[in-house]
């Protein structure tokens, strides 16, 4: 039996977390959601997850902030991390890279491209 | 039709600094002195402000019908596109749960653009819905070109109806068919 595999997308946009929702349930994942980096990171203190897909700009903790919780951690420490982001920044990529994060995604989104990529993390 | 008259420049001071904000463009500002102005046909311009910041910005769009789907407009590029105006806002300082919104246009100008005008405006009242962003101001629809002129660091607008004509060509925009969606693996 093949496990079904879970997404925590963190997205302080409920219109960018509905449409990601609809994008990765109807390709078969497991969606969960958190609207900031903080809330990701208490939902991630009680939950597994094999991909996290993040944005950068985000109140309270921003993705670059979650990133570094994460890698820091031991939990949630290899977990694979894509950032899906508006910026175009080649700066804030290297930020994001050297931070430890897996990938790079830039809004608005191809929902092929993304499953694609969050199939290849993951396995 | 909202009218709002903006306060009056008094002697000595330095002009007003009159930006157009076209379709496809985002502008952010908190410069007392800049008023952004643009003309809507079918077209839609979102005026954000946060009173607490004093800083204000306007987009403007005309999103095309998805490829496929029960949608009416090109949720996706929509969703980035207020996204683009959204994140402007922050970085100069604004909340998003201070900010408040005004929506001008989506006009039916023409017989065969009437759904898209009016589709375009529902996207935009939905998305702030949705963003719970208080839209504390709407001027939609109707058969009128508008021109809207919007003050960033006081909020005030002034929206009013113009010949037809004034209006620009207006094409829906498509999401970039290059560079969109772009994956990288590190």
């Amino acid at each position: 039996m093949t496990k079904t595999t879970r997404v925590l997308t963190v997205d302080d946009s409920a219109s960018m977390r509905a449409l990601l929702n609809h994008a990765l349930t109807t390709h078969g994942f497991d969606v969960a959601q958190a609207d900031d980096g903080q809330s990701a990171l208490e939902w991630l203190q009680l939950n597994e997850v094999d991909v996290v897909i993040t944005d950068i700009n985000m109140p309270r903790l921003d993705g670059f902030g979650l990133i570094e919780a994460l890698r820091n951690g031991t939990r949630h420490r290899d977990r694979p991390i894509l950032v899906l982001t508006t910026e175009s920044s080649d700066e804030k990529k290297n930020r994001a890279r050297q931070m430890g994060a897996t990938g790079w995604i830039v809004k608005p989104f191809d929902a092929t491209k993304l499953v694609a990529a969050v199939r290849r993390v993951s396995h | 039709m909202n009218m709002m008259t903006p306060p009056p420049t008094a002697p000595g001071l330095q002009p007003t600094t009159r930006l157009t904000v076209l379709q496809g463009q985002a502008r952010v500002s908190a410069g007392p002195r800049v008023e952004f102005s643009t003309v809507l046909g079918s077209c839609v311009a979102t005026c954000l402000f946060d009173p607490e910041e004093q800083v204000g910005g306007m987009n403007h769009f005309l999103l095309a019908e998805p490829p496929a789907g029960g949608q009416t407009v090109d949720e996706h590029y929509g969703v980035y596109l207020m996204e683009l105006l959204i994140n402007e806002m922050l970085a100069n300082g604004a909340a998003k749960h201070r900010l408040r919104a005004n929506l001008y246009g989506g006009a039916n100008l023409y017989p065969g653009m009437a759904q898209i005008g009016s589709a375009n405006a529902s996207f935009a009242k939905t998305f702030l819905l949705r963003e719970r962003i208080t839209l504390v101001r709407e001027d939609l629809g109707g058969n009128s070109a508008r021109r809207v002129d919007f003050r960033p660091a006081s909020g005030l607008v002034r929206c009013r109806t113009v010949a037809n004509t004034l209006a620009p060509e207006e094409r829906p925009v498509a999401r970039p068919v290059a560079a969109v969606g772009e994956v990288e693996l590190f």
